[in-house]
């Protein structure tokens, strides 16, 4: 219901679009971390969508939400179908009834029998275009701790603030009674709606952990090391050059005005063949007003610089920039998240048995 | 009477029944009591504390429950109102993302001094209120000191019965005496306010259809 007050410093993640497989496991990693208790099935903190796609939930970014000239913008709220729900699957009738092979396969249901009609990442690697420039990436999404949230400043009970310490975002569960205003006024569609609680919930930036000084568990977690995390004030670190000094890692969609502090390095795509089937360097497959409508008007050049710096190490020679975005030690993405949690002193392990709640 | 400027006078009959069965919406004992119809308006929309809120709703309708007719019965132990509103299309739970739940409210100036109700109260003269909605188990007895400011009190006594039936609904909702946050005993008289949620039109925290002023609620 207030300005966002600004934190002494801007926890901040850079995601590198040009190394994300789609895996997967940084989702499972906050799944399994976060959102295993009552009245979360559903959520999905973290999901990698397919783009050009509808997202999750379905339409995400059309549902309205943020800003447009300083101005809140209406948003709508998905039902769970849109959202995809936990669904069900027929287990005991394939396996355990005499029904295994054939054509009897385990299907998804939703929880009325009904068959699902939309899910996280529903229109996996369907992408667009046609071949040979058929073309997709993968869009992995957190809660972007906007410097401008939108959902914090909908909410009229001020349940919603940003840490003073590192603009972490966070949603006081104690005190939120279910409105879900800051579900329509998110623009990314990145808060969900605990049906059972009645209350809003959404990704905290694994802050416990960050408080140890361990990454997030998507981060830490990502097999395509496509994830730096750090402050965006600290010069000497990855973020710091990826979005300042380089600047090729872009917020999304900065037409919300919403000042996201995850930021994407864009994917600069195969290339284009011309009529003759030949490559073709000054053609782009995606079309770049997509492009630019995702991460704004610096991607091309994010992506020129992001070419050059590519050809300066194809040539033999040197590139921070390229080092930076391969990262051969992974744990320099961590920045001063290093900690390996392996290694705390931690709480007896939780029993499954009785923890889960679903 | 629903001219909203008329304060009502809401006599709450000693009936020798108890306070499970005046807690039925539809108890026989309801029929012997007076009806007082209470003329309710949307909340000002000046008064969210919400940009989002404020502008977003300038195209959105609010607080489209117009009347809520009122009725008060106590026995020696306890006082029970009962509500009854019509809902033409119930909202009998949170079951979706996007489904607010149908709900209604009495609130009480907490210290039993006149307090402002279009805010919520003030840090000076807080307000309590017995909450009910639709599908919860038990209702809840909040307290606020200002817009934005409602606490839900863990324990409490407040009890509900609610029905739905022919378009509308009727929910008892009562508490022993004398009451925890008001100061409601025998014999006692306090102001009391009004307040209907309407789930299929989103209504939600501040925004329902409210009674705009006080009325008075005295018991026998």
């Amino acid at each position: 219901m207030t300005a966002a007050a600004t934190p002494s410093r801007q926890f901040a993640m850079v995601f590198d679009l040009n190394k994300c497989l789609g895996c997967q496991t940084c989702t499972i990693a906050c799944k399994t971390q976060w959102t295993r208790g009552g009245g979360m099935a559903a959520m999905w903190w973290n999901i990698v969508n397919t783009i050009p796609g509808r997202g999750t939930p379905r339409d995400a970014f059309e549902l309205g939400g943020g800003y447009r000239d300083g101005v809140p913008q209406a948003g709508e709220l998905p039902g769970k179908r849109q959202w995809g729900e936990a669904w069900d699957f027929d287990y005991d009738k394939v396996f355990y009834d005499g029904n295994y092979g054939g054509n009897n396969y385990v299907k998804p249901r939703e929880h009325d029998g009904a068959a699902p009609e939309w899910g996280p990442n529903w229109d996996e690697d369907m992408g667009a275009g046609e071949y040979p420039h058929s073309y997709f990436f993968y869009l992995p999404l957190v809660c972007m701790n906007c410097s401008k949230p939108a959902c914090l400043e909908a909410c009229p009970r001020d349940v919603i603030y940003r840490r003073e310490e590192d603009g972490v975002v966070l949603v006081d569960e104690e005190r939120c009674h279910g409105y879900r205003f800051c579900i329509e006024a998110c623009p990314y569609k990145r808060i969900y709606f605990n049906e059972q609680r009645a209350i809003a919930q959404k990704c905290i930036s694994c802050y416990p952990r960050l408080e140890k000084g361990v990454a997030p568990a998507c981060v830490r977690q990502c097999p395509g090391r496509v994830r730096h995390v750090g402050f965006l004030d600290d010069v000497d670190s990855h973020i710091h050059k990826l979005v300042n000094d380089w600047k090729v890692a872009l917020p999304l969609r900065p037409d919300f005005e919403v000042e996201p502090n995850v930021f994407y390095v864009p994917p600069t795509m195969p290339l284009a063949f011309d009529e003759n089937g030949e490559f073709d360097d000054a053609a782009s497959r995606m079309p770049l007003d997509e492009l630019r409508l995702m991460f704004g008007p610096g991607v091309e050049h994010a992506l020129a610089v992001i070419d050059a710096e590519r050809q300066k190490v194809a040539a033999g020679g040197s590139s921070e920039l390229m080092d930076i975005l391969i990262s051969r030690n992974w744990q320099d993405m961590l920045g001063p998240f290093p900690q390996d949690p392996g290694k705390l002193e931690r709480p007896p392990p939780r029993n499954d048995a009785t923890e889960r709640r679903d | 009477m629903t001219d909203g400027s008329v304060t009502h006078i809401l006599d709450a009959i000693n009936q020798p029944v108890s306070f499970e069965e005046l807690l039925s919406p539809v108890a026989a004992a309801w029929d012997a009591t007076r009806e007082v119809v209470i003329s309710l308006t949307p909340t000002p929309l000046e008064r969210q504390p919400s940009a989002y809120v404020q502008t977003v709703w300038r195209e959105r309708p609010r607080g489209e429950v117009s009347e809520v007719k009122v009725r008060a019965l106590c026995n020696d132990s306890s006082v029970v109102l009962r509500l009854d509103w019509a809902a033409g299309e119930p909202r009998r739970s949170i079951n979706d993302v996007n489904v607010y739940a149908d709900g209604c409210a009495v609130l009480f100036p907490a210290n039993g001094e006149a307090a402002e109700l279009d805010t919520m109260g003030s840090p000076e003269k807080p307000v309590a209120a017995w909450h009910w909605r639709a599908g919860d188990e038990q209702p809840f007895s909040v307290t606020a000191t200002g817009i934005g400011s409602v606490k839900r009190i863990v324990e409490h006594p407040i009890k509900v019965g609610a029905r739905w039936g022919e378009g509308r609904w009727r929910v008892a909702l009562g508490s022993p005496l004398p009451t925890d946050t008001v100061g409601l005993a025998r014999g006692g008289a306090v102001p009391v306010a009004f307040a209907v949620w309407c789930g299929a039109a989103d209504d939600r925290g501040g925004l329902k259809s409210y009674s705009q002023q006080f009325h008075q609620l005295r018991l026998q």
